[in-house]
C-alpha cells in the first residue's frame, strides 16, 4: 500500500522558519479534506463520541469506551449531516480499541491506516472528532500538535481533546490515521490515544464481534442480568399468554403487545413462566434472542437485544 | 472522556512505573519554547499591536507600607495610533483604575468609551500616539481549518509570549444559551413549589429556598412548568429577571441573574469565558486561553490580524471576532465613543 513519503519537518527537532511552519500547514490542508469525509459522530442517544471510517463498506474504527460493549446500535452522522445506522463489532477492554460497522449498504469514504507503525516520537499531527456533540454549523474541529510520549499501548499527544471527542482519529501529515482519542491528563496539553497498532494486533476478533481483555474501558455484560420486560402466565396446552409489556422495554421496542401468545424462544418450546425465566438467566444484556408468537392466531418471528436489568 | 480521568491518571501512574516511555522535551512541543521561535516574526507584530488590560490596586505591606500590583484583567487589541483599544467588555468589572500596556509602554487612567453588549466588546481610550494599530484582513475570506494562528499567550512587564495554534472549525454564529435559575421544581394543586436550589446558583444567591412557591417571573404569572420554560429560555446567561414568590403567606420579590447550565466537559475546561455564547458570528481555533488571555489579536503567518479572541469556550474551543465583523464593529464603537 502507498504509504506516502515521511514529511522531512519530523524529523526536524523544531520547524524554524517560515518555510517549515508552511510545509506543516500545507500537509494538514491538504489532507484534512479526505480526513474529515471519514470521520463521523457516533449518537449513542444518551451521549455522543466520534469515529472513523477505514473501509469502503463502512468498517469504523473507535474506542471501546464510546461503544461500551458488543452488538450495540447507534447512529452514525458524518460530517455533511448524512445519518446512517451501525452497530459495534468487537472491543478490546484493556486498551480502549473498538471497531464498529455502518449496517446500511453502500460505500463509504475512508481513510488509510499507518499500517506499517511508522509514526514516531516528535512527528506532527493532527486531532478531528466531534467536540461536545455533532454541530453542523461548526462542523468537525480539528487541533494541531506533536506526539509527545509513546507507550505500548498508549500514544501522547499535545492536541486538546474533549468528551465527544473520544473514539474519534489522529492523523499524521500523510492524512494516515496512526490512533484513536481515548482519554485525557488533568492538564490541558495532556491527550492519549490508542496507536493503530493496537487494533491491527486483535483485527480478527474485532471484526468477529469478540469482547476482547477484561479492563476499565468497557464491562463484560453479565449473564442473568438480560432484561426482556414481559409479564406472562402458564398457558394450558403450552405457550405463555403475554399479560404485561413494559413499558420502554425491549420486548415493547420489539413491537410485541399484551395478548400476543409466546410460544417460543431461540428455538425452544415454553411451556412455563418458570422455564422462560430459566432461559433468560443464561442471557446477558445485549444478547439477541428469537422469539416467536401468535398475534391473532397468525404466527410471528421477532428478534430483539435484550436490555439490562 | 471526563469520567475516565481518574482512570487515565491510574494508568499513567502503573505505566510510568514500568518505565520505556519515550517523551518529547517540553521546549519541543507544540508551545515549547523551540517552537515557539519559529514564530518569532509574528510574535514581533503581536508585541505592538496587542494590550494587556489591568487593574491597579493597592496592597498593604504591613506597618502602614503599601505598593501598587497589577492584575490581569484581559488582552486587548491594538486599533488606532492614538489609542483606541478594544477588549473584552465583561471581565474589565468596574471601570475604575484600569491601566493598559502596549509593548513596552504603561499607560493609566484608561477610559472604557463605548460598550457593544451583543460582541461583549469595550471600547478602551488610552492617551497614546504612535501606536502601531493591527492589519485587519478584511479582504480575505474566512480563514480556513488548518491555518497556522499566533495570539498573546502570556506577558511580561516587557514581553508578550506568543501561544500557537491552528484555525480549527467553521465560521459560524454561536446562539445565546439559555440561562438557568438553578432550582428544580414540582406542580402541585397548580402552583409551582420550589424543591431543590442548585449550590451556587442565581436562585440560591438570591435567596430562593426550597418550600418557597413561585408566583411569577418577569411579572408575568407562572403556574405551570411549560409556561416557565417558555419564560427563561427566551432570556440570556447572565441577565436578571424578577421573581415573585410566596414563603409561609409572605410574598417577596427577588432579582435572579441567571446561570449557564454547566456540562461535564465545562468541568474539565479551567477557567473559561463566563461570557462565551452569543455571538453573531465567530470563528474558532485551538489556541489555549483562559478568561483573562482574551481580547488580543489572533494573527496569521505574515502578520496580519483575522480576529480578536472573544471567548476560551472550554478545553478544546476559543472563539474570535473575524476581522471584517471586528471593522465594522470599531467603526460603529468609535461613532459611539466620539473618537475619530
Amino acid at each position: 500500500m502507498a504509504q506516502g513519503k515521511r514529511p522531512f519537518i519530523n524529523d526536524k527537532k523544531a520547524p524554524d522558519s517560515r518555510h517549515d511552519l508552511d510545509v506543516i500547514q500545507q500537509h494538514v490542508k491538504d489532507t484534512l479534506p479526505a480526513a474529515r469525509r471519514a470521520t463521523v459522530c457516533i449518537d449513542l442517544g444518551d451521549g455522543t463520541g466520534s469515529g472513523v471510517v477505514v473501509s469502503p463498506e463502512g468498517l469504523i474504527l473507535s474506542a471501546a469506551h464510546v461503544t461500551s460493549g458488543v452488538g450495540k446500535e447507534f447512529t452514525v452522522i458524518f460530517e455533511d449531516g448524512r445519518k446512517l445506522k451501525a452497530e459495534s463489532l468487537g472491543l478490546v477492554a484493556s486498551t480502549d480499541c473498538a471497531m464498529a460497522r455502518i449496517i446500511e449498504p453502500g460505500t463509504y469514504p475512508f481513510i488509510e491506516l499507518d499500517r506499517d507503525d511508522t509514526a514516531k516520537l516528535g512527528d506532527w499531527v493532527y486531532a478531528l472528532g466531534h467536540s461536545g456533540g455533532f454541530d453542523k454549523e461548526r462542523g468537525i474541529v480539528v487541533r494541531i500538535g506533536r506526539l509527545v510520549q509513546m507507550k505500548d499501548s498508549t500514544v501522547q499527544s499535545d492536541c486538546s481533546l474533549i468528551g465527544g471527542d473520544s473514539g474519534g482519529p489522529l492523523f499524521d501529515l500523510n492524512g494516515h490515521l496512526i490512533a484513536i482519542h481515548s482519554r485525557v491528563g488533568s492538564r490541558t496539553p495532556e491527550n492519549m490515544h490508542v496507536p493503530v497498532r493496537e487494533f491491527l494486533k486483535n483485527w480478527d476478533g474485532l471484526t468477529k464481534a469478540e469482547f476482547i481483555g477484561e479492563g476499565p474501558f468497557a464491562k463484560k455484560p453479565e449473564k442473568g442480568k438480560g432484561f426482556l420486560g414481559l409479564g406472562t402466565k402458564d398457558r394450558p396446552g403450552g405457550g405463555l399468554d403475554i399479560e404485561k409489556v413494559g413499558r420502554e422495554s425491549p420486548a415493547e421496542k420489539a413491537g410485541m403487545k399484551a395478548g400476543d401468545i409466546l410460544l417460543k424462544m431461540d428455538g425452544t418450546e415454553l411451556k412455563s413462566k418458570e422455564q422462560l425465566q430459566d432461559l433468560l438467566k443464561e442471557k446477558a444484556p445485549d444478547d439477541r434472542v428469537a422469539l416467536e408468537l401468535l398475534r391473532n392466531g397468525k404466527p410471528e418471528t421477532l428478534t430483539l437485544r435484550l436490555g439490562e436489568r | 472522556m471526563n469520567a475516565k480521568r481518574s482512570i487515565s491518571a491510574a494508568l499513567l501512574v502503573i505505566a510510568g512505573s514500568v518505565g520505556g516511555a519515550q517523551t518529547l522535551e517540553t521546549t519541543f512541543r507544540t508551545n515549547g519554547q523551540t517552537v515557539q521561535s519559529a514564530f518569532e516574526p509574528v510574535r514581533t507584530v503581536l508585541q505592538d499591536c496587542s494590550a494587556v488590560i489591568q487593574r491597579e490596586r493597592m496592597k498593604e505591606l504591613g506597618g502602614g507600607k503599601k505598593i501598587a500590583v497589577y492584575d490581569d484583567l484581559s488582552y486587548g487589541t491594538v486599533m488606532s495610533a492614538d489609542g483606541v483599544i478594544l477588549t473584552k467588555a465583561s471581565e474589565l468589572g468596574e471601570g475604575e483604575g484600569l491601566t493598559v500596556r502596549v509593548g513596552t509602554k504603561t499607560f493609566k487612567g484608561a477610559a472604557i468609551l463605548a460598550v457593544d453588549p451583543i460582541w461583549d466588546v469595550a471600547l478602551v481610550k488610552i492617551d497614546a500616539t504612535g501606536l502601531t494599530p493591527v492589519k485587519l484582513a478584511t479582504d480575505s475570506p474566512d480563514p480556513e481549518r488548518g491555518t497556522w494562528v499566533v495570539a498573546n499567550g502570556a506577558t511580561t512587564k516587557l514581553k508578550r509570549l506568543p501561544q500557537v495554534g491552528m484555525i480549527s472549525a467553521s465560521a459560524r454564529e454561536i446562539s445565546p444559551g439559555g440561562g438557568v435559575m438553578g432550582i428544580s421544581l414540582t406542580e402541585k394543586d397548580k402552583r409551582l413549589v420550589v424543591e431543590d436550589v442548585g449550590e451556587e446558583s442565581g436562585a440560591a444567591e438570591a435567596g430562593i429556598k426550597a418550600g418557597d412557591i413561585l408566583l411569577a417571573v418577569g411579572g408575568q404569572e407562572v403556574t405551570d412548568l411549560e409556561a416557565l420554560t417558555k419564560l427563561i429560555e427566551r432570556r440570556r446567561v447572565g441577565e436578571e429577571v424578577e421573581v415573585s414568590i410566596e414563603r409561609k403567606d409572605e410574598k417577596l420579590t427577588l432579582d435572579v441573574k441567571l446561570g449557564e447550565e454547566l456540562t461535564r466537559n465545562d468541568s474539565m475546561s479551567g477557567n473559561f469565558s463566563e461570557r462565551r455564547n452569543g455571538f453573531p458570528r465567530v470563528i474558532q481555533h485551538d489556541i489555549i486561553a483562559n478568561n483573562s488571555t482574551v481580547g488580543g489579536p489572533v494573527l496569521d503567518l505574515d502578520g496580519r490580524c483575522l480576529g480578536m479572541n472573544i471567548a476560551r469556550a472550554n478545553r478544546c474551543e476559543t472563539f474570535a471576532i473575524p476581522a471584517g465583523d471586528l471593522r465594522s464593529l470599531t467603526d460603529r464603537l468609535m461613532t459611539q465613543a466620539g473618537v475619530k
